[in-house]
């Protein structure tokens, strides 16, 4: 299962737990609220799995996005973001490609083109997540 | 009155007042900066991987021997 996902540095994180109120880390706690309702609600509705990742990837960035996917499950649904390279990669396996279409995805990935030069970050990934889900539609 | 006292009355006060009301439209952001990403700036945290609450996923999936990524979409900005 996905909550078992770890690899090495980095942190995972279910909703607003750990840096709550420090104000140090990449959001805050109610950014980390948002993104926590649109990760829930997006994989409740859908059954997919979806994972947000947020930090650097290695060049090229695709194949490290990948190399990340691998640790998940068929049915997840990686969305790799790097605000420092500003690029986004969204991942789909083989249970989860049935129900996302690279067409479905790409419309996803251009809304959060749109929001991320925008400097909207967790806006972003919360359109992302619910264009994806939308278009998987019902488990 | 002397030069100082109608200094300190006519540019002292209004100068107070402005400083009080500055503060509280502005103060709030002046002490707590919110963590604003702008395209371009570097990003320094550390790599996060949010998961959804294992409590709303029913479908526990066992974990396959091999994944691989088949499809998706990239994009930059």
């Amino acid at each position: 299962m996905s909550g078992d996902v770890v690899s090495s540095s980095t942190q995972v994180q279910h909703g607003p737990v750990g840096q709550v109120g420090s104000g140090d880390g990449a959001f805050t706690t109610r950014q980390l609220s948002r993104l926590d309702e649109a990760l829930t609600l997006s994989s409740k509705e859908s059954g997919l799995e979806f994972s947000v990742y947020v930090g650097e990837l290695a060049a090229p960035t695709r194949a490290h996005a990948e190399a990340l996917f691998e640790q998940l499950n068929p049915i997840s649904v990686l969305l790799a973001v790097s605000p420092g390279q500003r690029c986004l990669h969204i991942v789909t396996g083989d249970e989860s490609a049935k129900r996302l279409p690279n067409r479905a995805c790409a419309l996803a990935a251009l809304a959060m083109r749109a929001a991320f030069a925008n400097g909207d970050l967790t806006g972003g990934i919360t359109i992302g997540l619910r264009m994806l889900a939308d278009s998987a539609g019902h488990a | 009155m002397t030069i100082v006292e109608t200094v300190l009355v006519f540019v002292g006060i209004p100068a107070g007042i402005v400083a009080v009301l500055v503060f509280g439209v502005y103060g709030k952001t002046l002490l707590h900066q919110p963590n604003r990403y702008r395209p371009g700036k570097a990003w320094t945290y550390p790599p996060a991987w949010y998961v959804a609450h294992p409590d709303a996923l029913d479908t526990h999936a066992a974990p396959a021997a091999s994944v691989t990524a088949v499809g998706g979409a990239s994009g930059e900005w």
